[in-house]
């Protein structure tokens, strides 16, 4: 095989001469890397071949696009220190790692001073040989298995294909029942766009059915989604656009089901595209002592060539963060921390086609913002807060909601430890918009003018500042795992709205995502 | 979990990475310092999946919901939960809150229309425009308990909506005016006559009940003109299918779905089995079939003292249910079943629907 740079060293990128475990000399090699590191890491040092070992099913191609670049950069004669070439080459490994296909516990660099060749005119740069040995994860994954809360029983099947066709794509077919989520079947399929790990694109099929007990209906989702992710600029930034196009059905109502609910049951598309934006510094995600986190999803659909039965464009700002509290004469982490978290959502109803002046339609219930849920606003009901109609929470068009919190460690426990006693305090507003033009005529059709939701949003939106927030606050033990992070609490509300469903006592969270 | 040894320690971050860009992203960091096995992946999209569980410890919940809301429910009984009454101070302590409440937040707008009304709503097969005139429904069921609201002078307004909003899968339902004691639960079209307790004519004799049989004809070849016909599928797409949806691949599904369904019905009404398919379906059988129950039909109304069925003087149930079926048939079908509906009998079902609509008020 034809090595990057046409010298001597052993081929293995084709996979005919893959070694699973490096072969001894490379042990010596590596000792005398090491020394090497220690005394010439300033020394202009090149790449003379770079093999990469146990990548059977994966397309050189793939592998071009992570290790040209280092090659093109570090080739004899380039003016590269060992410094850089270390560098670039953990840059590279980073990358192939991102890909998801190797196994992450046996990636190994070998790095060994080539021989040098009669031809080569001696220099004093040192040439490298490179041998990245890897393991393959298993292509096919299937597996099985029941989860179980307190509100939802599921048992599940997942079959996961790696790496299909050699160049890190991904197939994950799902198929999930449950006592809430009564069925749910979906299929991924991810690809790296042009080699790079950190820019994917994916299509999503899927097909489900979900109760919907906070308002008494069940909902049938078919469609698709297509969808790019991409690194940020910045440290930890993704962004993630998706175009969705969904046949949505509500249906099989429950028997005490509200007028709300039964106005929207039926048929809906929805075709919209999304951008969803993260940066997240936080330390732990699962348990967050510094850092912050900033996410914004901004949605348009119907509008323009979108099509479909809703158009409306709707928007969610998130943020949160926590600064570790120092005790004085306490030095280091005291364990104690201080957390705060803000949410804000708006949607904005818009007239179907390209028209911006044309009447829309009202929100429906499956396209409104819900809040309120241990993992939520703490202290109420899921989906406890805002408009309710008899017992339904039919939801909301604009929201606003807060939350601070602090974390203390346990008496006897380390500061690192995962479970912690928190304080905390949150409340929000679910506003619904409301007709500002009383003529009866307008409301019987269903329709607003521009004008009309424009002041109707304006004004839902000054109503979230009217009075106190709706609030609950308690006490609770926090559990951190890696995956989730479990929740008990204790609370009690403090302000309500008639109609809104607050608990009193004790609640139990488990997530991934809290306010 | 494997410890991490060997030479790749001198590329700091090239193990414990594993910054997932889909899904759920999730950096392993050190303190955990976590392999990852392959079963791994599997149970984080299961984390994913659920991301809520709660539990309910509190038994006087419900009262708590009584106190909130303005509607009353039953009182629980407190028997069975002795056991688990709350100790005095703590139940003292959850007495006091919530220590502020404020007025409940108002509706969405698409509610407003249809809440607080102070009459009976029936939700049936209909246009927004058509539905604010109390104009006819084009859906036969639905027609027939608009019809007889309208017979008996009930007061009521009619509102657009699918069979997916009914309690009994079709339309029509009623759901009765707003009363400040419960919140008011749908009635199902059978019920309605006893709900509302409709002044009808009073209920059919035996010999009048062997002419509901004759309906069946009728609606199997309603059905399948509609349905089946592909002369009239523009009508059915403007009927059942172009309200739901305006996607193309949704009203292609859908219009599938209403198509089997029909044959279904029809098959089922056949004794044959349901799953037949549309070929085991005889057209000219169905088309013979409703010629002649309809010359019953007017054989009978020819023979009846008054203008209506069985001699009554008013019309009842069964005229409602039969001017659901021709009057969508004239108007509609003109060329197919309407035409029959005007030869048979000299034109008498006809002038029988100008009659129903004539006393429901439709100038049409």
């Amino acid at each position: 095989m034809a090595n990057f740079l046409g010298t001597e060293a052993p081929t293995a990128l084709d996979g005919a001469n893959t070694t699973s475990n490096p072969p001894a000399h490379h042990h010596k090699a590596y000792k005398a890397s090491t020394h090497m590191l220690d005394e010439h890491y300033l020394t202009p040092a090149s790449i003379a071949s770079i093999e990469v070992h146990g990548a059977t099913n994966t397309r050189r191609s793939l592998l071009n696009h992570i290790f040209n670049p280092l090659v093109e950069s570090s080739s004899p004669g380039s003016p590269s220190t060992l410094g850089d070439v270390l560098g670039r080459l953990s840059v590279a490994t980073r990358k192939l790692s991102r890909f998801d296909i190797f196994k992450e516990d046996a990636f190994n660099v070998f790095i060994s001073e080539a021989k040098r060749t009669e031809s080569v005119l001696p220099t004093n740069q040192t040439e490298l040989n490179i041998s990245i040995s890897v393991k393959e994860k298993s292509r096919l994954v299937v597996s099985a298995g029941t989860d179980f809360g307190n509100v939802e029983g599921s048992a599940y099947t997942n079959a996961l294909f790696r790496n299909i066709f050699g160049g890190a794509e991904t197939l994950s077919v799902n198929a999930s029942t449950g006592t809430r989520t009564r069925s749910a079947y979906n299929a991924t399929f991810t690809t790296p766009v042009n080699g790079n790990p950190d820019l994917r694109v994916a299509l999503d099929l899927l097909r489900s059915t979900t109760q919907k007990p906070w308002a008494s209906h069940e909902e049938h989702l078919t469609g698709g989604n297509l969808r790019f992710s991409w690194l940020g600029n910045a440290k930890n930034e993704t962004h993630t656009l998706t175009y969705s196009s969904i046949w949505r059905q509500l249906t099989d109502l429950y028997p005490t089901a509200s007028p709300t609910v039964r106005a929207d049951a039926g048929d809906s598309l929805k075709s919209s595209l999304t951008h969803t934006f993260t940066r997240d510094r936080r330390d732990n995600p699962m348990l967050p002592q510094s850092g912050y986190l900033l996410r914004s999803v901004s949605e348009l659909a119907g509008w323009g060539p979108l099509n479909g039965d809703v158009s409306f464009a709707k928007t969610e700002l998130e943020t949160s963060g926590a600064v570790p509290v120092p005790i004085p004469g306490v030095k280091g982490n005291t364990g104690i921390s201080l957390g705060a978290g803000l949410r804000f959502g708006l949607l904005y109803p818009l007239p179907l086609g390209y028209a911006l002046t044309g009447p829309a339609t009202p929100s429906r219930i499956n396209d409104r913002f819900q809040l309120g849920g241990p993992t939520d606003v703490r202290g109420f009901k899921l989906g406890g807060l805002g408009p309710h109609d008899n017992y339904d929470s039919v939801g909301g068009d604009v929201f606003a909601a807060g939350s601070v919190n602090m974390l203390l460690p346990l008496p006897r426990t380390d500061t690192d430890s995962p479970l912690r006693l928190h304080l905390f305090a949150n409340g929000g507003r679910l506003v619904a918009l409301q007709n500002q033009n009383k003529s009866s005529e307008e409301k019987a059709f269903l329709k607003m003018g521009s004008n009309q939701v424009f002041h109707s949003v304006k004004s839902a939106v000054g109503e979230l500042g009217n009075g106190l927030p709706s609030i609950a606050a308690g006490v609770g033990l926090v559990y951190a795992h890696p995956v989730a992070r479990f929740e008990l609490n204790f609370s009690l509300p403090v302000v309500l709205r008639k109609g809104e469903e607050g608990r009193k006592g004790l609640q139990v969270g488990v997530g991934i995502k809290f306010l | 979990m494997s410890p991490r040894t060997g030479p790749s320690n001198s590329f700091p971050n090239c193990h414990h990475l594993s910054h997932r860009l889909f899904g759920m992203s999730q950096t392993i960091t050190k303190t955990h310092d976590v392999s990852i096995p392959d079963f791994f992946s599997a149970k984080t999209s299961y984390f994913i999946r659920i991301t809520f569980a709660t539990i309910q410890s509190i038994p006087n919940n419900k009262t708590t919901r009584t106190a909130m809301t303005t509607t009353a429910t039953p009182s629980k009984p407190p028997a069975s939960w002795a056991l688990l009454q709350i100790p005095k101070p703590i139940q003292t302590l959850f007495n006091k809150f919530p220590l502020v409440t404020y007025p409940s937040n108002d509706l969405p707008l698409r509610t407003q229309l249809l809440n607080s009304s102070s009459l009976p709503t029936l939700y049936i097969f209909t246009t927004e425009p058509d539905a604010l005139a109390n104009l006819p429904s084009f859906n036969p069921t639905c027609l027939k308990w608009q019809t007889l609201l309208r017979l008996t002078r009930t007061p009521h307004r009619v509102l657009p909506s699918t069979n997916h909003a009914s309690p009994t899968g079709s339309l029509p339902f009623l759901l009765p005016a707003d009363s400040t004691s419960s919140p008011s639960k749908p009635i199902p079209a059978s019920r309605i006559t006893n709900h509302l307790s409709l002044a009808l004519p009073p209920p059919p004799t035996a010999r009048e009940e062997t002419f509901l049989s004759l309906l069946t004809p009728i609606r199997n070849a309603f059905l399948y003109s509609l349905y089946l016909l592909p002369s009239y599928e523009e009508l059915l797409n403007q009927f059942y299918i172009y309200p739901s949806t305006s996607s193309s691949l949704v009203q292609k599904t859908l219009r599938y779905q209403l198509r089997s369904a029909a044959a279904a019905s029809i098959l089922q009404s056949k004794n044959l089995h349901p799953d037949g398919g549309k070929e085991q379906i005889d057209e000219k059988e169905i088309f013979e079939e409703v010629r002649e129950a309809l010359e019953a039909l007017a054989g009978e109304l020819l023979q009846s003292r008054t203008e209506w069925f069985f001699g009554r003087e008013r019309p009842g149930e069964f005229d409602a249910g039969v001017f659901g079926y021709l009057w969508l048939m004239l108007v509609y079908m003109g060329g197919g079943l309407g035409q029959v509906v005007r030869e048979v009998g000299g034109g008498v079902l006809e002038r029988f629907c100008r009659r129903i609509a004539e006393e429901c008020g439709w100038d049409l």
